[in-house]
């Protein structure tokens, strides 16, 4: 019995996902737990493992594909085994996308005889004939070269049949390889070295060089860092940021540092606290007494949350990304490591719930760049939220330690970007200087 | 063809002889101190009515100046549009004026400034001051009354409304905002209804079907008053004067109309005989009748009425106008006066008088009515030289100053159609919704209930098919014809104004038995037979409507359009906007489209009705959209062409689920319908094609595995492309067709917008699928003429994508297409 492998659907508001790369192809033997593909969503990427035993049947999207969630991608089962009913409805943008198979053509050619539609093509177009707009328009998107489409329509003009013919033909190119088509008019090999012989851009190159085209290389961007680069424009474009910077000194949390390691070692401590963790438990604090920055700004209205639901931002391979910790002044400072450590691993891994990547997740985030020994930064505020705060590595200052008497001081060094739309100087000031106090006094029990 | 008229050809063929009744010819020659002793004027009337006459000399010579001469006492101005001047006829405009009240209304001609002015400077006289004040600070929110304060040195409320009245028509005439009719009737339209001006009309003889509708519409809503129809000697070479003048004299109104309604219409023929129409001279060259007065005698056994009087003698006009109101009064109408008057200026001030000797016109001058009138003034005693000096400088002053106010760019602006765009656009359309326009209680027969044809149509099948799909017999289904008929007695019952009238309306329930039943409903004077006299039908609805009427004027075959193309085309459409939107026009013209009857007969000419701004005009094929399409039509204040075809009056409802609603319910004007869905190619029909498009769709589907969305235009004006276009976005082919013979037609206009908007998304041109170039043959060889279904495989094979194998019926090549153009078919 043939089992049939769909897109999941990966959280309430995610519609379709994309394939990023085959595990397993057609023909391949598959084992429960094998990973079949991977796919990403514009928030996280994920990957699919197999719930059947057996050959895969049918493979219907081609890498790179944007696929409807819950629709089918591939089919498991016994050899021999027919996989075709359940092919996707046969729509256009699904249809270009379908892999090219000998048995195919064959089927698709029975299919056309049926309808009596198409007529045999004039053997050559004439030049200069026409090409309706509305296969010009089709041609374009698909980067079809019309030079060598035969014409069927009156006069042998070029009409959107021909075009969906010539795109059936023709060698399957990536997105990428369109976009090239289209800008330098390169013409697609034959067989390109992608999957199944799909062009890829670097193909299209080789046949048409165009200038810097020997030492650079066009690579499309992945959806997720679309998804960051629309997401950080809007947020400068759309809100009036400014940054105030603070430092904190850093003697205590360092003391209480120095603690969790004397425990940890001893094995009194399961888990670790980190210098950020102690930080973003300071930060929670300082919240709590200013509502009016653990909000969203929404325009005409404000959200003021009552509880604190902390974002930090995490650098991944795949990018940026954002998870949240909800409830997050509910916690105990142990409970908190805990739950900054496993968003963060999540989303290293790729497993993260995407509900909690949405930057509604999050009442306030807080980005620490201290590790890197960055010393001041100005972090761009994941709207709606009304601030972010940017931790800096940790420097010795001078302080007057009393009796004139001078000394270097570690202090942790604070960046606080606010949008001043929501807020103003004093009150972010005042914020800022409520989590130095809070750093500076921090009590945690373990 | 009431069947209380005896048709007796024993007395038909009686030998004997027909004599007519004698026509008075100029027989007033009372003296003034006669008029003075009857008490039937004061020195004061006498006074008014001598500077009344100098007002519309001053300001038709200030006019003629502005054209002559590039300004008025040495202020310039450059006035490029029509004056057409009346100096010389102001004893008859003021004589035709002095006898009405403002319940009385006038019609008038392109040379009317001279009676707008008489009638709305008596009106000014006779109005109580309060009233008068009203009127002037009601009319465009007080802004034409505010710029001619300006102007006004001082007096009474009186002599402000002369201000009022001069400045609000030399505004219009100057195509000023604050004119009358916001500057967009003009020298040729210029009107106030609030003093019983009624429209002006640039078309020679336009007002003589106009005004007869609007006595109609006196006559059947009980309103007071008569109506004036003021027309040249030159209008009575018009047809449509004739036939307005034949509708008006209908033998019905006293033989078969009934109670209060019997008696003649309260409308009177005031011919403006000034001898010229054009260069041509009436009497001795253009016409044969001598008298023009004599015309009087062929319309009715009373001769209208018809009498000869001199124009040159104010007191000898209103004397004739006294008896002539008396006598309409009395419901003896029609009547006719031949007011023999004469004029100075040419046709315009760019006519060279070539074909009158200077001779000619000094004979009239040297008995200029105005000049005759002063010195019998004084002889009598009434006035002395210098009273009438007094008044003549006065009026002078007046009439300057309103001119230097009516010129004044800044208080008397135009419309801005730079910043307003769609200013005037806005104004095509009134768009009004009103159940009813009259608040009186409908005349009817019996409760709409026990109306026989109402209980018939309650018994049969609201959809034409049954629950397994086999249609109803034609005898049990309800047709369009009866779709039509619920909307129509719907409103009869609901609107006292709605009148409906043609050829054939009443005995047989119309031609095609839309109004079967409806003459049980309606005493005569709501639903009646006319005469053949297409121009007259909708003349007088469209005079019937401006007066706050409702009416459903109906052209028995379209191909008679052309009897009535004036009216259609010059009246109906544009005396909404012309009006400056005053005036309203809920007219719905019903119009049947012929088959079987040949080249005369079987024309679908929508496409004439489209290319005229200011109609709307629908063409709805299904029972369900034919109710909905008419409750809309009277349910609004707009003109329609309501095409119907004579195809399918029997034809049952196939397309809106559950049948015709019993209910009233309107569907909008201008939405079409898609009335099958289909993705691979798109069919766009207009009218009664709708059912061969869905026979193509069939072959289409079933032959060629094509799916075709079938959309019915249902309106051509208004007309919504959101639908059409959504359509063709999907299919990316589309075939427009109708009946209308393809060249001109509407269907390209259809085709070449949808080009437009829809460009990037076709996979070819729209092909346009009318009928070809010639006469509509005889039913037997019309398949060769009308589109047919095989021929819309045919353009999708040669025109969009070619079907392999497929041999087409009919040659759509494109070097057919050149030669059929070359040859013009």
């Amino acid at each position: 019995m043939a089992e049939v492998v769909i897109m999941p659907k990966q959280g309430q508001s995610v519609e379709s996902c994309i394939l990023t790369e085959f595990k397993k192809r057609k023909g391949d033997k598959v084992a429960v737990g094998d990973v079949l593909f991977a796919y990403e969503t514009d928030k996280a990427s994920f990957e699919e493992e197999s719930k059947a035993e057996g050959v895969v049947l049918e493979v219907f999207f081609n890498e790179g594909d944007e696929i409807p969630c819950l629709t089918n991608v591939m089919v498991i089962g016994a050899e021999g085994e027919n996989a075709e009913e359940f092919r996707p409805g046969g729509s256009a943008p699904v249809a270009t996308a379908v892999e090219t198979k000998a048995e195919e053509l064959t089927t698709d050619a029975v299919a056309k005889e049926e309808t009596t539609l198409i007529v045999a093509p004039n053997a050559v177009a004439t030049p200069g004939c026409g090409v309706s707009p509305r296969a010009r328009r089709l041609a374009e998107k698909e980067a079809v070269n019309l030079a060598g489409v035969a014409g069927s329509g009156p006069n042998g003009r070029i009409i959107e049949r021909d075009v969906k013919a010539a795109i059936e033909e023709s060698a399957k190119m990536t997105p990428l390889a369109k976009a090239v088509a289209r800008q330098t008019g390169a013409i697609a090999p034959e067989r390109g070295t992608g999957l199944a012989g799909t062009a890829k851009g670097a193909d299209m190159a080789m046949l048409k060089s165009v200038v810097g085209a020997s030492d650079s290389e066009i690579k499309p961007i992945s959806n997720m860092r679309k998804i960051i680069a629309k997401a950080m424009h809007a947020s400068l474009q759309n809100s009036a940021q400014l940054t105030h910077h603070l430092s904190a000194d850093a003697r205590r949390i360092m003391e209480l540092r120095k603690r969790v390691k004397k425990a940890v070692e001893s094995g009194e401590l399961a888990t670790n606290i980190t210098l950020n963790d102690l930080v973003c438990f300071a930060v929670i604090k300082a919240l709590k007494q200013f509502p009016n920055v653990n909000a969203h700004f929404l325009g005409d209205s404000v959200r003021l949350f009552k509880k604190v639901h902390l974002g930090l931002a995490v650098d991944t391979e795949r990018g940026l990304m954002v998870p949240a910790v909800r409830n997050a002044d509910e916690l105990s400072i142990v409970e908190l490591a805990s739950r900054l450590k496993e968003v963060a691993t999540a989303c290293k891994k790729g497993s993260i719930d995407p509900d909690l990547l949405s930057s509604e997740a999050a009442s306030f985030t807080v980005s620490n760049l201290g590790n890197y020994g960055v010393e001041i930064f100005t972090p761009v505020i994941n709207l709606p939220q009304s601030a972010i705060l940017g931790v800096n590595t940790i420097v010795p200052r001078p302080k007057d330690i009393g009796g004139g008497v001078y000394a270097f001081v570690p202090h942790i060094g604070l960046s606080l970007t606010y949008d001043h739309r929501a807020l103003d100087g004093g009150e972010a000031t005042r914020f800022l200087k409520q989590i130095a106090i809070e750093i500076e006094n921090l009590e945690i029990e373990f | 063809m009431p069947k209380s008229l005896f048709v007796d050809p024993v007395e038909l063929r009686q030998p004997g002889e027909i004599t007519f009744a004698p026509i008075p010819v100029n027989q007033y020659n009372k003296s003034i101190k006669e008029e003075l002793a009857e008490k039937n004027f004061s020195n004061e009337d006498l006074k008014r009515i001598y500077r009344d006459m100098f007002i519309i000399r001053e300001f038709e010579t200030m006019l003629n100046l502005v054209k002559t001469t590039g300004g008025y006492n040495g202020v310039e101005y450059n006035n490029p549009g029509p004056a057409h001047l009346s100096m010389g006829q102001e004893a008859a405009a003021v004589g035709m004026a002095y006898m009405l009240d403002t319940d009385d209304f006038i019609f008038g001609s392109h040379r009317s400034h001279g009676e707008i002015l008489a009638k709305g400077l008596r009106s000014i006289e006779i109005l109580p001051e309060e009233e008068l004040q009203r009127v002037m600070e009601e009319f465009w929110g007080g802004a034409t009354l505010e710029v001619a304060k300006k102007g006004f040195k001082g007096g009474s409320t009186k002599d402000l409304g002369v201000c009022f009245l001069l400045y609000g028509a030399m505004a219009e005439i100057f195509a000023r905002i604050t004119g009358f009719n916001k500057g967009l009737g003009g020298s040729m339209h210029t009107f106030f209804t609030p003093f019983g001006i009624y429209p002006n009309n640039a078309i020679v003889g336009g007002s003589g079907s106009i005004a007869v509708g609007a006595a109609l519409y006196k006559k059947v809503n009980r309103k007071k008053g008569i109506v004036v129809a003021n027309l040249g000697d030159g209008a009575l070479g018009r047809g449509p004067v004739m036939e307005g003048m034949t509708f008006a004299s209908m033998d019905q109104f006293t033989r078969l109309w009934e109670g209060d309604m019997k008696g003649g219409l309260p409308v009177l023929f005031s011919i403006m005989d000034n001898q010229y129409a054009m260069g041509g001279q009436t009497r001795g060259e253009t016409e044969g009748y001598n008298f023009a007065a004599r015309i009087a005698a062929g319309f009715n056994v009373d001769a209208m009425h018809a009498e000869r009087v001199d124009g040159y003698n104010p007191l000898a006009v209103i004397d004739g106008f006294r008896r002539k109101k008396a006598l309409l009064e009395e419901k003896k109408g029609p009547a006719l006066l031949d007011i023999v008057t004469y004029r100075y200026s040419g046709h315009s001030p760019s006519d060279a008088s070539t074909y009158r000797t200077p001779e000619e016109v000094k004979a009239w001058e040297d008995i200029d009515c105005i000049k005759c009138f002063g010195e019998r003034l004084i002889e009598a005693g009434v006035a002395t030289q210098q009273e009438l000096d007094a008044i003549v400088a006065e009026m002078k002053s007046v009439i300057f100053e309103m001119y230097k106010l009516a010129i004044d760019e800044q208080l008397s602006p135009r419309m801005d159609l730079t910043k307003n765009t769609e200013q005037l656009g806005e104004m095509m359309f009134s768009n009004g919704s009103v159940d009813s326009m009259s608040d009186a209680t409908p005349d009817v027969n019996h409760p709409m209930e026990e109306n026989p044809r109402v209980k018939q149509l309650a018994t049969k099948e609201r959809f034409a098919f049954d629950k397994d799909g086999k249609p109803f017999s034609k005898m049990k289904t309800f047709g369009l014809r009866d779709g039509l008929f619920e909307a129509i007695i719907d409103r009869f019952y609901k609107d006292a104004s709605l009148v409906a009238y043609g050829e054939e309306n009443r005995d047989w329930g119309g031609a095609f038995a839309v109004y079967r039943g409806l003459t049980e409903a309606l005493p005569y004077h709501r639903l009646f037979n006319s005469p053949i006299s297409e121009a007259a039908i909708i003349g007088t609805a469209i005079g019937y409507a401006m007066c706050g009427g409702r009416v459903i004027p109906e052209i028995m075959y379209c191909d008679f359009l052309g009897c009535c193309g004036d009216e259609v085309f010059n009246q109906l459409p544009k005396w909404q906007a012309m009006s400056g939107n005053i005036l309203k026009m809920p007219v719905v013209v019903r119009v049947s489209v012929g088959s079987k009857y040949g080249a005369q007969h079987s024309q679908d000419w929508t496409s004439l009705c489209t290319h005229i701004p200011g109609l709307k005009v629908v063409f709805p094929v299904t029972p369900y959209d034919a109710k909905g399409l008419m409750n809309a039509a009277l349910q609004g204040t707009d003109p329609v062409i309501f095409f119907e075809s004579q195809r399918i009056y029997d034809i049952g409802e196939q397309f809106h689920e559950g049948g015709v609603p019993k209910e009233y319910y309107e569907i909008p004007i201008g939405e079409p319908d898609v009335k099958r869905e289909g993705s691979d190619v798109t069919i766009l029909t207009i009218g009664a094609t709708l059912y061969r498009a869905l026979k193509a769709a069939d072959i289409f589907k079933e032959k060629y595995g094509i799916s075709a969305e079938v959309i019915d235009a249902r309106s051509l004006v208004p007309f919504n492309y959101e639908k059409v276009l959504a359509s063709v976005k999907k299919t990316g082919k589309i075939i427009i067709a109708g009946d209308a013979t393809a060249r001109g037609s509407f269907l390209n206009d259809l085709a070449a917008n949808i080009t437009t908007m829809a460009f990037d998304y076709l996979d070819a041109a729209p092909v346009v699928l009318g009928s070809r170039n010639w006469i509509t043959p005889c039913h037997e060889l019309e398949e060769a003429f009308f589109p047919q279904p095989q021929w819309f495989v045919d353009a999708y094979h040669e025109k969009i994508a070619p079907i392999a194998g497929y041999v087409p019926v009919c040659n759509m090549t494109d070097a057919e297409m050149v030669r059929r153009a070359k040859e013009g078919i």
